[in-house]
């Protein structure tokens, strides 16, 4: 299964490398990782999204909440939640199929956000679901590079 | 204004401490001159790691924290292992270790080591202290985290430079913490507890488990009242040993691998195990999903993230155990029936010790027995790591003293720096380390501080010439193929004694252990006992 965390830290050093030692250390898995400020200069914000069964998704809860520089700790709904993801790609192409690799843009809402005479740059924000999609569809055009941020995430409510 | 480092002793002054261990340096420098205007005493040990042991020692007996202090770089990653010990144990020993100047940190100059960072996984919670100002609250931060909640090992690390800056304001220890992301929870949750008086009533045959968490929960009494007034059996693991005493007759030893049949055998047939602050290691039960299946589980800690680690819980229930006992105690239960103790009590005395034991020389079982039962009601055993471990938790007669030993780590060496801080702490209590020959190999330039500062400890050394129990283990696993584990005859251990100006007393044989042992425990300064054993003697 999949779990979805966001968890407020303190906003110092050394607190990324606590968090992603004590998932090397004991063997959980990170899908994605985002770290931002939060609204408050002192407090940054994960989102950490793991898979494994029930147990684990549960020990690696309690492990986060035991880390003193983690303030808060909550473990999302994948239903009632909004996550999204940004990437940027950099794709090669060719006059033959130039015109479908933009048709694809357009019925996706990509942007195209820089042009060169063998490849383009194609901004996607969306679900990780949708961006791995995109990713699929893309990938016999040529995909040279992919950066992705991450998944964010918020609850619904 | 004062320093950095007078700072640093104030604020260990706040928190009544009057003796630390430690082994100084150029970037710990300006603190050793702050400790020297300070009535704290300070005990030179003879490597950095017996400081963070004796700290351990200190701090399972007073049941406070104790502090260990080392210089930068070398210093501090010696004391790295007793942090790692004190942390698998939950021991609350705060370390301060100097670090080079700030300005100089990430340079990879003389003795930097970062610290902080390579004590991650090994200490509770690390401070490198950036700012002069920020001493008192970071002193009093890690003196609370490292005696809340599951205890455990705080490192300080302090750049020299910083040690030396003055204070801005006026020196003031604070009064209380503030940690917004650390607030250990001690009570029970109320449906929970309500859950596990459910459990307990319908038991017909619950058995309760104690590990190393109740003693540090200062909650052996409240155990004993529980067990006594509901008539409830007791196992123990290795570091729950001491909950109960051996004579007591809900107490039915220590449970795993290397404990005894009968409490195993009592688990399996339980209807109820109720564990109590241990985390359920591989040693204690080496087949979790097994016994998850067959018995109903309440497990009880103060560390939520110790619940379901190891083995997933029916009722979960994390919290403080004297405030859980408390409300336990309380409970309107009806005492279990006798029919359940005396068949437990038959399974024990049907139990046949089919171990042989070579009768040339001192058998390691009688030994344990003999110097145990002679040994003072309330004195403090404290056994090393090895196959004396073992003949230690096995045999050991429990009064109204402790056990100590490293059961989470096994570290070798263990037991005369922490029995060293112990019976300094405890004058007037006996204090006795049993430790096989390689250990002691390991620790024994501590003989040197013991003698230094008249400590009257007793060290009993187990010699069979063998690192003896990775010997049985390749005897047992790899055929007898022994690589690596033979000790050989050196050193001489009377010669050793001699040496440091300590009597000597000697068995080879278990004939001669009664005379010899009370010659040993009535001798006044600290002493040296070597029972020889024989090599091919096992633990199990």
């Amino acid at each position: 299964m999949k779990g979805i965390f966001t968890v407020l830290v303190e906003n110092k050093s050394g607190v990324l490398s606590q968090i992603s030692g004590l998932f090397a250390r004991r063997g959980f898995n990170i899908d994605s990782l985002a770290v931002g400020e939060t609204e408050r200069h002192d407090i940054s914000s994960m989102t950490i999204v793991s898979t494994g069964d029930e147990r684990t998704i549960d020990q690696i809860e309690k492990h986060l909440n035991k880390k003193i520089d983690v303030i808060k700790v909550r473990r999302l709904d994948e239903a009632q939640t909004i996550s999204l993801e940004m990437m940027l790609m950099k794709v090669s192409y060719n006059p033959n199929n130039r015109a479908s690799l933009i048709e694809l843009c357009t019925i996706t809402g990509a942007k195209i956000m820089h042009v060169s005479p063998k490849h383009i740059i194609i901004e996607l924000h969306n679900t990780p679901d949708f961006i791995e999609n995109f990713i699929e569809l893309v990938r016999t055009y040529g995909i040279v590079e992919i950066q992705r941020t991450g998944t964010i995430s918020l609850e619904k409510n | 204004m004062i320093t950095g480092a007078e700072a640093m002793v104030k604020c260990l002054e706040a928190e009544g401490i009057t003796r630390i261990f430690g082994y100084p340096g150029v970037a710990i420098a300006p603190f050793y001159e702050g400790l020297y205007n300070s009535n704290i005493e300070h005990i030179l040990v003879r490597q950095e790691q017996a400081a963070g042991h004796a700290a351990s020692g200190v701090a399972r007996v007073s049941r406070k924290p104790a502090v260990c202090v080392t210089t930068s770089g070398p210093g501090a990653t010696n004391l790295i292992t007793a942090l790692a010990t004190a942390y698998a144990d939950s021991i609350p020993v705060v370390a301060i270790t100097g670090q080079v100047s700030s300005d100089l940190l990430g340079k990879d100059v003389f003795q930097e080591a970062d610290m902080t960072g390579a004590t991650e996984s090994f200490t509770k919670y690390r401070y490198l202290v950036k700012d002069v100002n920020d001493i008192p609250r970071i002193f009093k931060e890690a003196f609370y985290i490292a005696n809340t909640g599951r205890k455990g090992p705080v490192l300080i690390d302090v750049p020299i430079d910083i040690q030396q800056a003055k204070l801005k304001k006026e020196f003031k220890y604070p009064d209380k913490v503030e940690i917004r992301g650390y607030r250990p929870s001690t009570k029970g949750n109320k449906q929970q507890l309500s859950k596990v008086i459910q459990a307990i009533r319908r038991a017909r045959k619950p058995i309760i488990c104690t590990g190393g968490g109740v003693i540090l929960g200062n909650g052996e009494d409240h155990i004993r009242r529980f067990c006594e007034k509901f008539n409830i059996p007791c196992v123990s693991t290795m570091m729950g040993i001491g909950v109960l005493p051996k004579a007591h007759p809900l107490y039915f030893g220590m449970l795993g691998n290397n404990g005894k049949p009968y409490a195993n055998r009592a688990i399996a047939l339980s209807d109820l195990m109720i564990i109590v602050g241990a985390r359920i290691a591989d040693r204690t039960v080496p087949t979790p999903d097994k016994l998850e299946s067959q018995v109903k589980i309440i497990h009880i800690d103060i560390d939520t993230a110790e619940i379901g680690k190891n083995l997933g819980p029916t009722i979960p229930l994390v919290g403080d155990v004297k405030n859980i006992f408390d409300e336990l105690i309380k409970a309107d239960i009806q005492p279990k029936a006798d029919s359940w103790i005396e068949e437990l009590n038959e399974i024990k005395h049907s139990t046949i010790d089919s171990r042989v034991f070579s009768d040339k020389l001192v058998n390691p079982n009688t030994l344990v027995q003999l110097l145990s039962e002679k040994m003072d009601d309330d004195a403090i055993y404290v056994a090393d790591v090895g196959q004396n471990q073992l003949w230690s938790a096995d045999n050991y007669v429990m009064k109204k003293g402790r056990f100590l030993t490293t059961g989470g780590m096994g570290t070798m060496g263990y037991s005369i720096p922490c029995g060293m801080g112990v019976k300094m702490y405890a004058p007037d209590k006996q204090v006795v380390c049993v430790i096989g020959d390689g250990a002691f190999q390991m620790s024994m330039n501590e003989l040197a501080t013991i003698k230094d500062h008249d400590v009257p400890l007793k060290i009993l050394i187990i010699k069979n010439r063998y690192l003896g129990l990775v010997r049985e283990y390749q005897d047992k696993t790899y055929d007898g193929h022994y690589s690596g584990v033979e000790l050989f005859d050196y050193p001489h251990c009377d010669k050793i004694a001699e040496a440091y100006d300590m009597p000597y007393f000697h068995a080879s044989h278990t004939d001669e252990l009664n005379e010899t042992l009370d010659q040993f425990l009535a001798c006044k300064e600290a002493c040296l006992m070597v029972c020889d054993v024989d090599w091919t003697d096992n633990s199990k």
